[in-house]
């Protein structure tokens, strides 16, 4: 019998039988993630049944989808999502704080060797520091925030071992987007990707929480990183310690398959409408004029992203047909952009600057795309409608590729060649 | 789970949730998400089914966004059942805990055997599909644990007790 990778060991930690024969299993999380598009659809049935939640220190809820509201609608949900969190008395209510996936990774509730649940897709994300995360639909959650338990299948797992050096241009943006034109929209459907990264330098941990949020993206159930130095380094910079476990797969774990991606001639890529996995070579791109630039979601819009975008914007000018909407991940990231100085940068460049939440990735609100607009993004999905007009268009780009196509006032497949560095 | 008649709506592959169901349309208003469904697709469609149609589509169906929306827009138009190659795994879970049928081709290929408009019976529980002409499709049996929340109505109704264990 062959070892046990990353999810089976987390998954058999925490389920409340010992017989691993059965094909759903009953599992303790440790956290639960609630957002509030999601927890408003939940909380009629919640309240009917007279329910309580089960450990409210393990519930982190935010508002990020309506923050603040654009419409009357909507400030109604989110008041109602609102006092629903108050009423039940959540101490980890992050009001008007950013999206929820960058907020859970910023929380001591996310720890390495957990199991979480979350409201939403991108819960994923927090695969990027070793905890095994995933999204599901409200029903799930308010079982789980009732019980403290959801069922769960065992998925089998693809390792990808990442090698090389990743050209300094490219981004963990540029590495999924290849691994999506590698295993499509449904590559790793109910599996868990487990991500080695053997590459020189390791991975920063930005472009590590940028692959594991859109492992969902090639339907992957969880999209974990085995667990190292640069994981310690964060989980230390956070909590001053290392309070989770770092739970690494046994040298003969069983995979389905094993994928090795050599990073070193990795260029930049770009995934066409309407879909993330519809991806080429930028430099094999009819150029394409845009209307609209947008560097943000949970998937790109953390501090690095936002450093590259101003470095980029530094001296240059956001080309005058075009509107640059940038959205830090969370207020956090918001405020170290700001000391940073890559705000001012940004704004002087032309750029603009909307506070922290999910804004135009999930056509809320903050650049909506009407039906001529032609949109690259830094978000995750590129779905037919999803920024606004069904004939919309978004280009799925990293946030280097966005700032120059946001200058340039065109997606074009020299974005990299006249400045000489690729 | 009793047996569910209607007409094929017939889609292709990795039909994602905001193509089901537009983001625009998300609300607490039941008839404001009723009239979403499919809208950006095909504007004409929603108007036009009837209760029990079944969508029939190939891989991959319901990837994307976990927003529970797209399940209640099927079940408000009384979709009866949804049988595909395979579906995207949160969606197959929100569906399932909603009472809503998702079936898969036990051979994928016999798709191709169904067309739109088409009038078929959906047997759940005996994991079997048969059109019209009497042509009976075999479909992958969905296993006791998914017949329980079906037969439960949902995952709601089984919710423990207060003061007793979850339990599978």
């Amino acid at each position: 019998m062959s070892g046990r990778t990353i999810s089976d060991k987390v998954i058999d930690a925490h389920a409340r039988d010992g017989d691993d024969t059965t094909l759903y299993r009953l599992v303790d999380v440790d956290a639960v993630l609630g957002p509030d598009a999601t927890i408003a659809l939940l909380i009629d049935d919640f309240e009917r049944r007279g329910l309580s939640i089960w450990d409210r220190d393990r519930v982190l809820l935010a508002n990020d989808h309506f923050s603040p509201p654009a419409t009357a609608e909507r400030a109604d949900i989110s008041n109602r999502f609102l006092a629903f969190a108050r009423g039940q008395g959540i101490p980890n209510l992050m009001l008007d704080s950013g999206i929820s996936h960058q907020l859970l990774v910023e929380h001591r509730l996310c720890q390495a060797g957990g199991l979480i649940v979350g409201a939403d897709s991108h819960t994923v994300m927090a695969g990027g520091i070793g905890a095994c995360a995933t999204g599901m639909g409200a029903t799930d959650i308010l079982f789980t925030l009732a019980t403290g338990t959801t069922w769960m299948r065992k998925p089998n797992t693809i390792a990808v071992r990442f090698h090389g050096t990743l050209p300094a241009q490219s981004s963990g943006r540029d590495v999924v987007l290849a691994l999506l034109a590698l295993l499509g929209e449904s590559g790793a459907q109910y599996r868990c990707l487990e991500f080695h990264d053997e590459s020189t330098p390791a991975l920063c941990q930005d472009d590590r929480f940028a692959i594991a949020n859109m492992a969902v993206e090639i339907g992957a159930k969880f999209g974990v990183f085995v667990p190292d130095q640069t994981t310690v380094d964060y989980y230390v910079a956070r909590d001053g310690e290392l309070l989770g476990t770092l739970v690494r797969p046994d040298a003969d774990a069983g995979y389905e398959r094993v994928i090795d991606l050599d990073l070193s001639e990795l260029d930049a890529r770009v995934a066409k409408p309407w879909s993330p996995a519809n991806v080429v070579p930028l430099k094999d791109l009819e150029p394409v004029r845009i209307t609209s630039a947008f560097l943000g979601s949970c998937a790109s819009g953390r501090l690095s992203d936002i450093g590259v975008a101003a470095a980029e914007l530094t001296d240059r000018r956001v080309h005058p047909d075009v509107r640059f909407v940038v959205i830090p991940a969370s207020v956090e990231v918001f405020k170290q952009a700001l000391r940073a100085g890559y705000v001012e940068t940004l704004i002087e460049a032309g750029a603009i600057v909307e506070h922290s939440s999910c804004g135009a990735c999930g056509g809320i609100d903050k650049g909506v795309l009407g039906a001529d607009d032609v949109c690259v993004s830094s978000s995750n999905r590129n779905f037919r409608g999803r920024m606004g007009h069904w004939q919309s268009r978004t280009y799925l780009a990293s946030p280097r590729t966005v700032a120059r196509a946001a200058v340039r006032g065109v997606l074009a497949p020299d974005l990299y060649r006249d400045v000489g560095d690729q | 789970m009793t047996e569910i008649m209607g007409r094929v709506w017939l889609f292709g592959d990795n039909v994602n949730t905001d193509v089901i169901h537009p983001p625009a349309f998300y609300s607490l208003d039941p008839d404001k998400v009723r009239a979403g469904l499919f809208h950006g697709y095909d504007p004409e469609m929603q108007p036009a089914i009837e209760p029990g149609d079944v969508v029939v589509a190939g891989r991959n169906f319901g990837c994307g966004s976990s927003r529970e929306t797209s399940i209640r827009a099927l079940r408000l138009n009384h979709i009866g059942a949804l049988v595909a190659v395979d579906f995207a795994r949160i969606f197959f879970r929100n569906a399932t805990n909603n009472g809503l049928p998702c079936l898969t081709f036990a051979n994928a290929d016999d798709m191709t055997r169904l067309h739109k408009g088409q009038r078929i019976t959906v047997d759940p529980d005996a994991a079997t599909l048969r059109t019209e002409a009497g042509e009976e499709i075999p479909l992958t049996p969905p296993g006791d644990f998914i017949r329980r929340i079906w037969a439960a109505d949902g995952l709601l109704n089984l919710l423990p007790q207060a003061g007793s264990a979850p339990q599978l």
